[in-house]
């Protein structure tokens, strides 16, 4: 197990070293914060004070060695554009983010799972097909679209609802659904799929044939083993909780880490996109070792050492 | 029957003598029904401050003008004249020096009175210029504050300040209600600089109290009709009624900017009603806003010309005749009708009648001539080598379709230009490859031709400091209109300013002036500035009635 959790964590580092000093890079030479955040019209003068001031007038390199050198020491930096800790910035985002995402996540399986689960078990019928062209078009049809017609309905048309902002609880219902509706259709169609592969199994047969009661046989039998695909999915989904939706999150005017980020991005705001992706890594990461010890709690093949496998 | 004595009558006296002062706040307190107004905008400050120093932009002009307010103020919704702001009137006293009598009574948002000493404070070193110890670099791009924590204002403040005051010597106390400017050179823009963003008087026990820098600059303390309740940056800005305004009592009790980044967003939420206004409304959506007959589109020019810059080092336009057909080339009237849906117009070159006197009536863009620009082209002897012209993704409103339509023109002329979308600004400036043409936007920031075609195209402007474009008589009269009192002088300086940068050796050509579009609630009675100001007091806000 030890072993199991050194080479995962291993490899999560390099990943996460890669995505930083690539974005690293990239960023620093493909714009000037100072221009960006002061803008096209900021006297010469002014734009080399802020580079100045922020060292940005040193090589690439030295910049870069300064970053890692400070990460070592538990500093991310300080955001250019609002002037104080970028972990600050990011941190003060993290709830809003949730705060939309965690019940996206939660519609997207408490929808998408049981829907999947009975297209599969109506197999052909007139509610499979219907289930399946509603779960295509739940991920077909871009969130940007799907939000707009929402506002259109529910805020313009019938005034129920909030058109944007974060306020209450009303402005979550209109981007819940946008983002739940894409993932349901998404994990309904894995699921569908591996729950079809599993019913045809000869366990499966053995089981009905032994005069175990159908739900029982769905429940006990199939949908564990049909699990694994469905988790890996959704552990993906988990990952990328924290990162947001930028497009939702700019059509309902949502300001959580999806935003930042672009806004981050395009004023080259660098501590705070490094911020960004290092908890967007940790998430998907953690996840991820979370998702690889589900399989061995779901599968107890998955458990058995490599060794053993084939040794025979 | 109780005896009156001594001591009773004192106490009547003085509860009966603060009845003028106690019965007002009551009634405000009891009758406060003023509305709570939202306007959805798609920035609210792109540095992330409310710094008038620091935020050097059109979104910062927009909400500035509800907080901060100048000595001098401007006609927003009239011609843009110059009128009395928290001085009452000013006058010359020679060519180097500005008298101003303060309005007594002014309050700031923290209840002080301001005062002669506010205002030297405004434009001293703490607050503007720099004492010289301001913000050294880090050790690392990432470890320090760049000023932001610390007392210190960054950097660039400074910068910013002698940009817009490069001549300032000092601000004298005359007496408690007469300041003098003093500048170290003759300069007749004085009282423009005075009107200008970045002149707006703030407290001075405001800003020492901040406990930093930053503090400061998301809540400052300054004279306008709203004070700031709340600020979080890329979400909203929350503006409370300055009850104590001296203008009178602001009609709207919380002001609220909200960001929505998305044009369609915006309009819907407008259309449910959840904003009051919404800004930023493009040309081709003023129709959709308007079929709801509870719904209007105000606005349109301002202050503003969208220009194309043209880089003289590329090897294909260092012959001035490829530049002057490149601008007889451009049917800029048709840009206006197509895409502007007429509401904007092709000015009188770079400049704008609020300039007065300095206004040069009778000239004109260069016009639209395709014969005229291919015989330039054929004398020139350009071979049809290819010009690049960097674009960003709508930057400006239109930007890319009217790249599109002008490089068409160019084309029907027999000109090889071609589009590079870019990203960012620096990649439209970037040297490492050969540049051509590339868009821009100049405003006046006070009625003075030196607030624009010297300031942006001058020796010290961006397009010369970027290495762009240059002219050695064309800097020389530079100098001359900066410098010189003569106004008719200044006035044939300017000319022929124009002469050189538009028309003999372009270092530009202009395309349209700019429009801005605010879509509100029809019921509201507001009218929208020429500029990118947003005035919200009494005088330019009413609620229909109940």
């Amino acid at each position: 197990m030890l072993r199991f959790l050194v080479a995962k964590l291993t490899r999560a580092f390099l990943a996460i070293l890669f995505v930083v000093t690539f974005a690293f890079v990239v960023l620093r030479l493909s714009g000037d914060p100072a221009l960006m955040i002061l803008g096209p019209e900021t006297t010469p003068e002014a734009l080399a004070a802020f580079r100045k001031s922020w060292g940005l007038d040193a090589p690439v390199w030295q910049q870069f060695l300064g970053y890692l050198g400070n990460l070592t020491e538990g500093r991310f930096g300080q955001s250019m554009r609002d002037a104080r800790p970028a972990i600050d910035v990011v941190m003060e985002r993290v709830p809003i983010t949730l705060w939309l995402m965690l019940p996206a996540l939660a519609l997207k399986i408490l929808l998408g799972v049981p829907a999947g689960v009975l297209a599969a078990l109506k197999r052909n019928s007139t509610l499979d097909r219907a289930i399946m062209t509603f779960s295509v078009m739940g991920y077909a049809v871009p969130n940007f679209v799907l939000g707009i017609f929402l506002i259109l309905i529910f805020a313009v048309q019938l005034g129920w609802l909030p058109s944007s902002g974060s306020a209450t609880w009303a402005h979550l219902i209109l981007p819940v659904i946008v983002l739940g509706t894409a993932g349901a259709g998404i994990l309904a169609r894995f699921t569908r799929s591996a729950m079809l592969e599993v019913l045809g199994q000869p366990y499966v047969r053995t089981a009905v044939a032994k005069g175990v009661p159908w739900w029982r046989v769905v429940n006990w039998h199939a949908l564990p083993n049909a699990a694994i695909p469905t988790v890996t999915v959704i552990g993906f989904m988990m990952g990328s909780l924290i990162a947001g939706a930028v497009v939702t999150e700019s059509v309902f005017a949502w300001p959580g880490l999806g935003r930042a980020l672009v806004v981050a991005v395009s004023n080259r705001d660098l501590a705070v996109v490094q911020v960004i992706l290092l908890l967007v890594a940790a998430c998907m990461v953690t996840s991820n070792l979370i998702v690889d010890m589900l399989y061995g709690w779901l599968d107890p093949r998955t458990r058995i050492p490599k060794a053993g496998v084939g040794g025979g | 029957m109780s005896k009156i004595d001594r001591r009773k009558l004192l106490k009547s006296g003085a509860a009966a003598a603060s009845v003028p002062f106690v019965l007002p706040r009551i009634a405000i307190a009891q009758a406060d029904n003023r509305p709570t107004i939202t306007v959805a905008v798609q920035k609210v400050a792109n540095s992330n401050t409310l710094e008038v120093l620091r935020e050097q932009s059109n979104v910062g002009a927009r909400i500035f003008y509800s907080i901060y307010e100048g000595l001098i103020d401007q006609d927003y919704q009239g011609n843009l004249e110059m009128k009395p702001g928290v001085a009452t009137s000013w006058r010359r006293i020679d060519d180097k020096t500005v008298e101003l009598k303060l309005r007594q009574g002014v309050k700031f948002h923290n209840g002080d009175t301001m005062t002669a000493e506010d205002v030297v404070y405004t434009f001293g070193p703490e607050r503007m210029f720099g004492r010289g110890g301001a913000a050294e670099p880090g050790r690392t791009l990432f470890t320090q504050a760049g000023g932001g924590q610390g007392k210190e204002p960054p950097p660039e403040i400074a910068a910013v300040a002698k940009r817009c005051w490069p001549q300032l010597d000092r601000i004298e106390i005359v007496d408690k209600e007469t300041v003098r400017f003093h500048n170290k050179t003759p300069d007749v823009t004085t009282e423009g600089r005075i009107a200008r963003m970045v002149s707006e008087i703030i407290s001075r026990r405001g800003y020492e109290e901040a406990g930093s820098w930053l503090e400061w600059a998301q809540k400052p303390i300054a004279t306008g009709p709203y004070k700031v309740q709340e600020f979080k940056a890329d979400r909203h800005l929350i503006l409370a009624s300055h009850d104590e305004y001296w203008g009178g009592r602001p009609p709207i009790k919380e002001l609220r900017f909200v960001e929505v980044p998305e044009t369609a967003s915006r309009i819907n939420g407008l259309l449910s009603g959840q904003f009051d206004f919404a800004c930023d409304i493009p040309p081709d959506q003023i129709a959709t806003v308007e079929k709801n007959p509870r719904f209007e589109v105000q606005g349109g020019l301002i202050g503003n010309h969208r220009i194309l810059c043209f880089d003289r080092q590329h090897p294909a336009m260092v012959d001035p005749r490829v530049r002057r057909a490149m601008t007889h080339a451009i049917d800029r009237q048709a840009i206006v009708e197509t895409l502007w849906l007429g509401r904007t117009r092709v000015p009188a070159g770079l400049q704008w009648e609020y300039y007065g006197p300095m206004f040069v009536a009778d000239w004109k863009v260069p016009e639209y001539d395709p014969k005229l620009a291919q015989k330039l082209l054929k004398e020139a002897g350009y071979k049809g080598d290819p010009i690049p012209f960097r674009v960003l993704n709508n930057y400006y409103t239109n930007q890319v379709s009217t790249a599109q339509i002008v490089t068409e023109m160019w084309k029907a002329v027999g000109l090889n230009v071609q589009i590079q979308m870019r990203e960012n600004w620096q990649q439209i400036f970037d040297k490492s490859t050969q540049r051509g043409v590339r868009d821009w936007s100049n405003s006046a920031p006070f009625n003075d031709p030196v607030s624009s075609l010297v300031n942006q195209h001058g020796p010290q402007g961006q397009q010369q400091q970027i290495g762009e474009w240059t002219n050695a008589e064309f800097n020389t009269l530079s100098e001359q209109l900066e410098t010189s009192t003569d106004r008719e002088r200044r006035k044939a300086v300017f000319k022929r300013m124009l002469e050189i940068a538009e028309r003999e050796d372009p270092g530009y050509t202009l395309l349209h002036q700019n429009c801005t579009f605010t879509a509100k609630r029809k019921d509201i009675q507001w009218k929208a500035a020429q500029a990118f100001q947003m005035d919200f007091r009494a005088r330019n806000f009413q609620m229909p009635k109940a």
